[in-house]
């Protein structure tokens, strides 16, 4: 069943990189722009959650690669019948415009995945209703997610310089 | 009751009720305090030694740091620790509190947590174990005998230098002074 839903997926989309590395899993790679597509088409053939959706920064590539794990909770269906089965679906988006279209539509859930992808590798999902801070403090100058953040640097310029009580009373 | 302590009992009633009473606030933070459920239940029981935590920092005087601390965190810490009545008592738990641990290159975590708050004394280890919580507790018996657990006197004392590291790591801090920060002598505090 994992070969008929590979080829469904390939005589439906154009530029799609499948394997499968193991029984229950299948790597997708696609251009960005196919990504909404896929996602509804897997949502339709019941791959009904998503269970992560993560950033990487590869930072020699000059890319963000972006990173959607759909499981299914139907048991009983064709395609997905088989516990665990999951879909990896990967994209990469260029590091100088990181811009990328929102998945809150089809999958509500993604909203507090993409605030934080948003916070942590500065990717901004355009059309997210909601794209406020989640888990920092501060403003940084680098999302610090990305591999170009010093965190040495920044951690002794920051909490460094504060000075310990005895030494400033 | 100890026959030898009666002399320090009639001395200073006060103080050796509330050394052998500690209240310690149920504040999570980080992995150790995943140490605190077994210290208080029957496995080790910390009731045997006095320490009995409670729910809010208004009935608490001692305040166990149970790991790293993050930035969001330590505002919390400040708030909870500023809330509670005098004497009060710290213990940074678990080897982040003291220097950041194996966070000291995060970009989120506080290193030294003695530059915001002052603590009386620290549990080194990653994790301690829960004996090393109830040394940490005879050890502070021993320095609220000889005086020497005053961090709540010295926070009262040094209240400007422990603000401005506050506002330093934290930006502008949205709750007004605990004691006066203006450079004039104190007054009544």
């Amino acid at each position: 069943m994992n070969k008929s839903l590979k080829e469904k997926l390939e005589s439906t989309f154009k530029d799609i990189r499948i394997t499968i590395p193991e029984d229950s899993r299948i790597a997708v790679s696609a251009e960005s722009d196919n990504i909404l597509a896929i996602l509804r088409f897997l949502k339709d053939a019941g791959f009904n959650h998503l269970a992560l959706l993560s950033a990487v920064d590869w930072i020699e590539d000059d890319c963000f690669e972006l990173c959607f794990i759909l499981t299914s909770y139907e048991r009983d269906n064709e395609v997905t019948g088989r516990q665990g089965l999951h879909i990896i679906l990967k994209t990469r988006i260029p590091r100088e415009k990181p811009q990328f279209k929102t998945t809150t539509g089809i999958f509500p859930n993604a909203e507090p995945y993409e605030r934080e992808i948003h916070e942590l590798f500065g990717i901004n999902f355009e059309g997210h209703k909601r794209l406020t801070p989640l888990l920092l403090e501060r403003e940084y100058e680098i999302p610090p997610f990305r591999k170009d953040f010093d965190t040495r640097k920044y951690v002794e310029d920051v909490f460094g310089n504060i000075p310990s009580v005895e030494d400033n009373k | 009751m100890d026959r030898n302590q009666i002399t320090k009992w009639l001395k200073a009633p006060a103080k050796m009720a509330n050394k052998y009473s500690l209240h310690a606030i149920y504040f999570c933070t980080g992995c150790g305090i995943i140490e605190v459920p077994p210290v208080i239940t029957a496995r080790w029981d910390a009731e045997r030694f006095g320490v009995i935590p409670v729910a809010t920092p208004r009935q608490a005087n001692l305040f166990l740091i149970t790991g790293y601390v993050s930035v969001k965190t330590l505002r919390a810490i400040i708030r909870t620790y500023e809330q509670m009545y005098e004497p009060k008592y710290t213990v940074g738990f678990g080897s982040c509190p003291v220097n950041g641990g194996m966070y000291w290159d995060s970009y989120n975590t506080i290193k030294h947590l003695d530059k915001y708050i002052p603590i009386d004394g620290w549990i080194a280890g990653c994790m301690p174990r829960p004996e090393a919580i109830f040394i940490a507790v005879t050890h502070l018996w021993t320095l609220i005998d000889k005086e020497m657990a005053n961090g709540y006197i010295r926070y009262r004392e040094n209240y400007k230098s422990y603000r401005r590291n506050q506002e330093l790591a934290l930006g502008k801090l949205d709750w007004p002074p605990l004691y006066s920060v203006n450079d004039e002598p104190q007054g009544n505090e």
